[in-house]
């Protein structure tokens, strides 16, 4: 079990790496959109589709990997306030809506993704980018965003992580 | 079922469920899943991730992530401390120079980041020391910059805005000039609330001014008139029409970068990684609750909630005033619990039109909107600001910091009633420099 979530702990990191490399191009390709379009007056083709396709694919794709740092804002204030036992099981009720949300956003991105890619749809303009690809983000992060999904709540069950990452006895904090 | 108590039921399910501790995009995204579900049957589910995708598939949401960038920039280098030094020194015959100059730096690091519990970092690890140091009491110096740390969500450029531009279609442009006078308004009403209290504490305000040469006061300028120049760029690109706020905000991310590997020698890769991850985590909370609310809100539109909770509040033909300050209190409560970017996105489809409707300016009403947030920002539960400034200060109680924060709560309270009376505050810059909207 250990062996399971570690290894969807390195995947998750891996597409942290990944989303972070998109937002990285996304700047750089942006800046040469500006200089393209405003000091050479020349027509940017690929870069608006480009930039686009690259944030969504980061917030995707980067999506596992935020969810394994606890990085999801989320409403902590009845788990504040529960002993670690009702914490527990709190926590384990927020993970499985989580995982609901996840198989149906899943499931419905891998059709989409599918679909694209047997009928060859693609984009409507001059570069005309294959839509599959971008759509691809959805079965890979929303895939791995099931697993550690999973994973966290093997963890929970297993005792390895605390709910919500809180200390067991942590008081309210100001007290 | 009528559409309104669909509505009133989804409510009370999206209550409960982000009660759980789930995260809010999830949260909103199961709720929006289940009812239509329920309502239209399994088989309306598959547009889940064409709606989840196409919201965030727009080219204006780009300037979320280069923003972030931009204030992950300034705020992982030391930015914030020669900001604050720089106007230390320049203020320093100002009466009360000291608060002013850290309110002073509040604002213009918010400018620049964006960010409410980052200004509060940056800043508060310098000023609330040094406050303390010269003898203010704890309450002032660390309520000050709370307060002063949510300015970061209403002066331009304000991520805040963008989500709010996004969701009404409204003009990100006109947007963040409509904040530009309140945040000064309410820069100005923090700092004169601070001089006054540290006055009635007997601090004679002068005496606590040191010795400041010119020469150091023109040797800091270099390390701060170049982030200033990318704020003042930022604004004159988007309001003389020249760019997008997209582009212009990867430009910005662009220069802040290089900015800060020139100036603080951030050049390693490690230091440009550690930005850009930092950046990454932020911008895919936040483009996670945006595409949820597409969701949410496709959802809300589908039952035709969004449409029946308008209908039955013009039916009440309640006077607008009350209904302001109803809309006001929602908000304010809203904030509380919710980050602000979340309580913009599954209001703001519901509201919007009632506003409109009522006849009230939706510039002017994100500026209403966005004080609301701020006060959310540093009142428990979730005031992200306080438990950032009780990790700078960990020796002074949150109950301190509370009550030192309350005073400017009241002055943003006081700030939305000056709005109200004065709309033109928000409303005239905009008109002047962008023509009638």
């Amino acid at each position: 079990m250990n062996r399971f979530i570690d290894a969807v702990a390195a995947l998750s990191r891996l597409c942290g790496v990944i989303a972070a490399a998109l937002i990285a191009s996304a700047i750089v390709v942006v800046c040469q959109m500006v200089v393209m379009r405003y000091f050479l007056v020349a027509s940017t083709v690929w870069q608006t589709e480009y930039v686009i396709f690259a944030l969504v694919g980061a917030t995707l794709i980067g999506s596992p990997y935020v969810l394994l740092l606890k990085g999801h804002v989320n409403v902590d204030l009845l788990p504040m306030f529960l002993p670690h036992g009702a914490r527990v099981v709190l926590a384990l009720f927020a993970c499985l809506g989580g995982l609901a949300f996840s198989l149906v956003l899943g499931w419905t991105g891998y059709e989409l993704f599918h679909e694209a890619l047997v009928n060859g749809w693609r984009t409507e303009t001059v570069w005309a980018l294959p839509l599959w690809i971008p759509y691809l983000a959805l079965p890979i992060g929303v895939g791995l965003l099931v697993l550690q999904y999973v994973a966290d709540i093997i963890a929970l069950l297993t005792g390895r992580d605390m709910p919500f990452a809180m200390e067991k006895h942590s008081a309210f904090e100001g007290e | 079922m009528e559409p309104l108590t669909i509505g009133i039921l989804i409510g009370i399910a999206t209550i409960v469920i982000l009660a759980t501790g789930i995260p809010v995009a999830f949260g909103l995204g199961l709720v929006a899943i289940a009812f239509l579900a329920i309502f239209e049957g399994t088989g309306s589910l598959g547009f889940v991730a064409e709606t989840f995708y196409s919201g965030l598939a727009e080219f204006t949401l780009v300037s979320i992530p280069m923003f972030i960038v931009m204030g992950a920039a300034v705020a992982s280098s030391p930015a914030g401390k020669d900001l604050y030094e720089a106007l230390d020194r320049w203020l320093n015959r100002v009466p009360g120079g000291l608060v002013i100059s850290n309110l002073g730096a509040c604002s213009i690091f918010a400018a620049l980041s964006g960010s409410s519990p980052a200004t509060c970092a940056a800043i508060g690890k310098m000023g609330i020391p040094e406050m303390r140091q010269r003898g203010f009491p704890d309450g002032l110096a660390t309520g000050s910059i709370a307060a002063g740390g949510t300015l970061g969500i209403l002066i331009p450029p304000s991520i805040t805005m963008i989500v709010y531009g996004i969701a009404t279609e409204t003009s990100i442009g006109r947007l963040f000039l409509a904040g530009l006078l309140p945040g000064l308004l309410l820069t100005v009403l923090f700092m004169i609330w601070a001089l006054y209290t540290a006055h009635r504490h007997g601090y004679s305000l002068t005496d606590m001014a040191r010795q400041v040469t010119w020469g150091e006061r023109l040797r800091i300028l270099p390390r701060v008139l170049p982030f200033l120049a990318i704020i003042v760029g930022i604004l004159y690109v988007l309001y003389g029409g020249v760019a997008t706020p997209s582009e212009a905000a990867g430009v910005g991310a662009m220069f802040c970068l290089v900015l800060v590997a020139v100036i603080y020698r951030m050049w390693k890769p490690r230091h440009m990684w550690n930005i850009i991850s930092d950046s990454m985590r932020e911008s895919v909370m936040i483009l996670m609750i945006i595409g949820a609310s597409a969701l949410f809100s496709y959802t809300l539109s589908y039952l035709f909630v969004t449409q029946s909770v308008a209908e039955a509040i013009a039916v009440l033909e309640v006077n607008r005033w009350v209904l302001m300050g109803i809309i006001n209190v929602f908000l304010l409560v809203a904030g509380f619990f919710l980050p602000p970017v979340a309580v913009i996105l599954m209001t703001t489809p519901i509201l919007l039109p009632i506003i409109t409707q009522a006849g009230f300016d939706p510039y002017w009403f994100a500026v209403i909107l966005t004080i609301n947030m701020e006060i959310g920002l540093i009142t428990p539960p979730v005031g992200l600001n306080l438990y950032v400034i009780n990790g700078i200060v960990p020796d002074v109680k949150l109950t301190t910091i509370l009550m030192g924060a309350l005073p400017f709560m009241l002055c943003m309270v006081l700030a939305i009633v000056i709005l109200c009376l004065f709309p033109g505050i928000a409303t005239w810059l905009p008109e002047v420099l962008m023509g009638p909207g």
